[in-house]
């Protein structure tokens, strides 16, 4: 048989367009086009207030290089100390979180009685906004170290406890029939069958608790603290110099990112090395969670169906 | 001498209005080193058996023992998905079923893998092996642990008829050298005839309905007069079963 093609087969597209339109071009022409709206504005509304974005550069590169001549406190006079105080926050906040979620989770996953006894007050929190946090604990704990860490714990927990116990609800339980009907005993069960299906849920409420407790730590350091980042932007705010607030704001953001690349994707890539699917580029959109894991749909997506934490999330940003 | 007894075995799911009988008062024995099938059309217990004998369920009434020498048997077992264990590579996860972990455990699990053609996949995860390659780490994991029984249920009924015939070659080479006591849940008759020195036919209603011997001898070959003889005689007297009315 022949069989003849009468019509030429489709042009394909030159390689300086592909390379045009490809997604990681889409991705290099977003600050591009920042900057650009950013200096629209500027000249636009003739403000002697509003910075220009190499005026920001300029702010930041003082604040790193410590020529800035600024002294913030004596507790943390620069830059690195600010950024010291927080981190240290955050990072207890974060362990506390993620400790005591899981193993909240974990009942709740395992126990329908916890979970009776859990959900209302889990729901609850996670309907509170950071905000209010900030102000109740700051009245309640003055101006320590306790408000800061106490409110990115509140901020944090409800998405390690919902992620988890939905892990522990997802335990493909035609794995777990099969290693009982191989009578695999139950502490391997767990360890292997169990932990490594949980993984990709953990990972997801690791980096929600993070960005969230991020976000409530900021705000409750602006109203709760007289040290920390959030400190410092409200520094800024009060001398009325826009370039402190959004150099201050760049600092962490740079943070939250650099953090999300080497540490978070780093270990999501040795802990699902057998997901042959998982591709460089869809590990990046795993950033998102890491800056903007804020708002009513929060997705988790390390692994093909995402986890959808659905709820009332207070609206940290409006610190 | 692997034996399993099946004694008035009932069992039903719901209550009241909604109760439905997956198994009627079934009375079995099976015993040495036979190929058993269960086949029947949807809904007629044959995998509630398995599951039952394979402890996964329990029996609303009757009595269920598995013995080998006087002792209780040790069971393996091929699903009807692979259920392999994702993040875990091909050794890893036959390693995991097994109750040591040491160079003899390993060395039987390379010889089965080998059996199955996937002896050079050991270090590949289940996610780079296709459908077919799964189900075969799956058959050569049950086959590991040297299990005095053998339950399978539907192995091939997820894979395409030519992975699924060539598997089914391979499955039968493997019986016939190391002759387990096997329970074959299927709903192909033709599978069944192929594979089996005895095939147990199910109707709706959980009842066992027929116990067919197929006298032919091993190994055999499907494209075999006899074989397709056999299939047809076989296929003739299901035809005269009513299986489907309950």
């Amino acid at each position: 048989m022949t069989v003849t093609v009468s019509r030429a087969p489709a042009v394909r597209q030159s390689g300086w367009r592909r390379a045009l339109t490809s997604p990681t071009t889409a991705r290099i022409l977003f600050p591009f086009v920042v900057i650009a709206v950013w200096y629209w504005i500027y000249y636009t509304i003739d403000s002697r207030i509003f910075p220009t974005p190499l005026e920001v550069l300029e702010f930041m590169w003082e604040e790193i290089t410590l020529t800035s001549g600024v002294t913030y406190s004596s507790v943390a006079t620069n830059l690195y100390g600010q950024f010291g105080i927080s981190i240290l926050r955050l990072t207890i906040g974060f362990a506390v979180a993620v400790i005591l979620g899981t193993a909240i989770g974990l009942g709740m996953g395992l126990s329908k009685r916890v979970d009776a006894f859990f959900h209302d007050p889990v729901m609850a929190v996670l309907a509170m906004p950071a905000l209010v946090w900030a102000l109740f604990l700051g009245i309640v704990f003055g101006f320590g170290h306790w408000a800061p860490v106490l409110t990115v714990i509140l901020a944090g927990i409800p998405f390690v406890i919902i992620n988890v116990r939905e892990g522990v609800r997802n335990t493909p339980k035609e794995l777990v029939d099969m290693a009982k009907s191989f009578e695999v005993p139950q502490d391997k069960i767990t360890r292997h069958v169990l932990m490594p299906s949980l993984m990709p849920f953990f990972f997801a409420a690791m980096r929600f608790a993070y960005s969230i407790g991020w976000k409530g730590l900021v705000v409750a350091e602006v109203f709760a603290s007289q040290v920390g980042m959030g400190w410092t932007i409200k520094f800024w705010y009060d001398a009325h110099r826009a370039k402190g607030v959004i150099g201050y704001a760049l600092f962490f953001i740079i943070f939250a990112l650099a953090l999300e690349k080497l540490v978070f994707d780093r270990l999501a890539r040795r802990a699902f090395k057998w997901r042959p699917q998982l591709g460089a580029y869809e590990l990046a959109e795993g950033d998102f969670a890491g800056v903007a894991g804020e708002g009513f749909l929060l997705e988790g997506d390390e692994i093909g169906q995402s986890v959808q934490v659905t709820g009332m999330e207070g609206n940290t940003g409006n610190g | 001498m692997a034996e399993i007894k099946v004694e008035n075995l009932q069992k039903e799911f719901g209550v009241g209005d909604d109760r439905v009988v997956a198994l009627e008062n079934v009375n079995l024995a099976i015993s040495g080193h036979v190929f058993v099938s269960i086949v029947g059309p949807s809904g007629c217990g044959k995998s509630t058996l398995l599951n039952i004998l394979s402890g996964i369920e329990t029996p609303s009434a009757g009595q269920v023992t598995i013995t080998q020498d006087d002792r209780e048997a040790e069971p393996g077992y091929v699903f009807q998905a692979a259920r392999l264990l994702p993040w875990r590579t091909v050794m890893d996860n036959l390693l995991f079923v097994q109750k040591e972990r040491d160079d003899a455990a390993r060395e039987r699990c390379q010889r089965y893998l080998d059996m199955v053609q996937l002896g050079d996949k050991v270090d590949k995860y289940p996610g780079e092996l296709s459908g077919g390659m799964q189900q075969r780490v799956g058959i050569a994991r049950a086959f590991s642990i040297e299990p005095d029984v053998l339950f399978m249920d539907e192995p091939f009924s997820h894979l395409d008829a030519i992975t699924a015939r060539s598997l089914r070659r391979e499955l039968h080479h493997m019986w016939v050298q190391t002759r387990k006591t096997v329970l074959f849940v299927t709903h192909d008759v033709g599978e069944a005839v192929e594979l089996s020195n005895r095939i147990l036919v199910f109707a709706k209603g959980g009842k066992l309905k027929d116990d067919i011997q197929v006298e032919l001898p091993f190994p055999r070959d499907p494209s075999d007069d006899a074989v397709a003889i056999t299939k047809a005689a076989v296929l003739r007297q299901f035809e005269e079963l009513d299986l489907v009315a309950s």
